[in-house]
């Protein structure tokens, strides 16, 4: 009998619904495709975050211009809008022979890792810009002063001690790339929130397929989370960041 | 580890308070002492449910809604407010456990594995999944889509036997009407599938209803119903006796002609099958 009995709830609990038939493989399915599109997202996302972000703040104008129309463009319209962007808009002012590829190739999936991607690299831009900032300038000055040319002062100096301040910042903004990609549903990525809800319809048990989505969630943000926690302590460099090591996160 | 833990069960609680708020009581009960009757419909699903260009939310469902409103207002002897909801096939059901809604009344297929969690009113309207193609296109019904990229509506029961009868469909499916249509329109899709009366619908929607047109034989057999909680058969009498008088009295055809009728946005003639089929839902007084 059910755990919510006491509560008065007129609900009959059948968890068996979330594994009999071919609905555990679907569930299985779901958390699949979900990472495969938050980490194809996340790969394209830190690049163009990290490029953008270190474009935002490097000592020549134009630059720091196009990253900051990237940045602000793309974070300031919702991720729904951009994912019905990228799905009914862009493909329409391709060639017919590219669209019909295109359809024959998962336009789905690649418009939600279009999507995901691209906003997501716009607000990773910040957090990056951010770690970069904090890195004192003077720093970036006794580089070039060493010999090395700006690029590699970034390269080399700048960007990996930046990246070592913003894991904390970064690891929210995964979560919530995960998260997020639960949105793919709306242009047709059967990913975990789609399978869930496809249990849901199947068999009109919602809150057993709506509390398997969610357990599911949440232990996949607590692997990235612990992931990432052991990222910082590995990479952490002594005396830098070691408040932050100590710090509940 | 012991946080999550805590605010794991402090959320449990929270549901639990909601729910033990109406806990026992009967929807009857719940109508007479809140004064509201809150029914879910929905938004884009003309003519069942839908906003039409004046933005008015009303329909075919919403109309037989509305009888069974002043069934409840005879029957409690007061008046009772008339309320309409959003319910989507994703959350129809769980808004009617919660008591967010007493009745979805929209385009819900009644099934077996559907009268598991929630009870359904006789049947209102019958009709059949077929497809949805541009003019030209050389789908003609359900032989022809293997291989072929379908649009489907998920929480229908069409998507469900595509899967089945035709695994070799590629088949797309997307949480509400438009977003398929869309992707039809914009050639996502080659084809988008439903129940036949609301391709209909969308066809009367589309800025240019000729370039459209609803192929193939019925490929499923679709009765709607009302839905409402389960066990509550004083609450499921007064609907289906809002029903059967009417069929009986004719407002119910009144209503049909108004919506489906040859002057209506979405012709839809009913067969002499299905109105014999409505009338002997009836029982004698």
């Amino acid at each position: 009998m059910s755990f919510f009995a006491f509560l008065g709830m007129q609900y009959d609990f059948q968890w068996s619904v979330l594994w009999t038939g071919e609905r555990g493989q679907w569930l299985l399915q779901g958390i699949l495709t979900t990472l495969r599109l938050s980490l194809t997202s996340w790969v394209i996302a830190c690049a163009l975050g990290i490029l953008s972000g270190a474009l935002r703040t490097v000592p020549w104008k134009p630059l720091r211009l196009l990253a900051a129309v990237y940045v602000e463009f793309f974070r300031n319209v919702p991720l729904l809008v951009w994912l019905f962007f990228w799905y009914f808009g862009v493909p329409q002012a391709l060639p017919r022979a590219a669209q019909d590829w295109l359809n024959h190739h998962g336009p789905e999936f690649w418009s939600a890792v279009a999507g995901l991607s691209v906003y997501h690299g716009a607000r990773i831009s910040e957090v990056i810009r951010a770690g970069i900032q904090s890195v004192p300038k003077t720093l970036l000055e006794a580089s070039v002063a060493t010999g090395l040319s700006v690029l590699q002062a970034y390269r080399l100096i700048v960007v990996p001690i930046a990246l070592r301040l913003i894991v904390p910042p970064a690891t929210n903004e995964s979560l919530n790339l995960l998260k997020n990609s639960s949105l793919a549903l709306t242009i047709g990525v059967a990913e975990l929130t789609f399978m869930t809800r496809q249990i849901e319809t199947y068999t009109a048990k919602a809150f057993e397929a709506l509390t398997a989505g969610t357990l599911i969630y949440l232990v996949l943000c607590l692997g990235i989370a612990s992931i990432m926690g052991q990222v910082e302590r590995r990479f952490r460099i002594p005396g830098l960041i070691a408040r932050a090591g100590r710090a509940e996160h | 580890m012991r946080k999550i833990v805590s605010l794991l069960l402090g959320g449990l609680v929270i549901l639990g308070l909601t729910a033990a708020g109406w806990a026992g009581e009967t929807t009857l009960d719940k109508i007479g002492r809140t004064g509201v009757f809150t029914v879910g419909t929905r938004t884009s699903s003309p003519p069942f449910g839908y906003i039409n260009k004046q933005n008015e939310w009303g329909g075919f469902s919403v109309d037989l809604a509305r009888l069974v409103h002043k069934a409840i207002e005879k029957r409690l002897n007061k008046s009772i407010k008339f309320e309409l909801k959003e319910s989507t096939p994703a959350t129809r059901i769980p808004l009617l456990s919660s008591g967010a809604v007493d009745l979805i009344a929209g385009t819900m297929t009644d099934t077996r594995p559907r009268r598991d969690s929630v009870d359904f009113s006789l049947t209102f309207f019958v009709t059949g999944a077929q497809f949805l193609v541009k003019e030209g296109s050389p789908i003609r019904g359900i032989q022809d889509i293997a291989g072929k990229r379908v649009g489907a509506q998920q929480g229908s029961t069409n998507e469900r036997i595509i899967r089945e009868r035709v695994p070799q469909a590629q088949l797309v499916v997307f949480p509400d009407q438009p977003a398929g249509f869309t992707a039809l329109v914009q050639g996502r899709v080659d084809t988008y599938t439903n129940d036949g009366i609301q391709l209909y619908g969308l066809k009367y929607k589309a800025p240019n209803p000729n370039e459209w047109k609803i192929v193939g034989d019925f490929y499923s057999y679709e009765p709607y119903g009302m839905a409402m909680r389960k066990n509550d058969s004083d609450f499921r009498a007064v609907v289906n006796n809002a029903l059967m008088e009417a069929l009986e009295g004719g407002e119910y055809f009144k209503s049909y002609d108004k919506w489906f009728g040859p002057r209506s946005e979405t012709p839809y003639p009913l067969s002499d099958t299905v109105k014999r089929f409505l009338m002997m839902q009836v029982v004698p007084k």
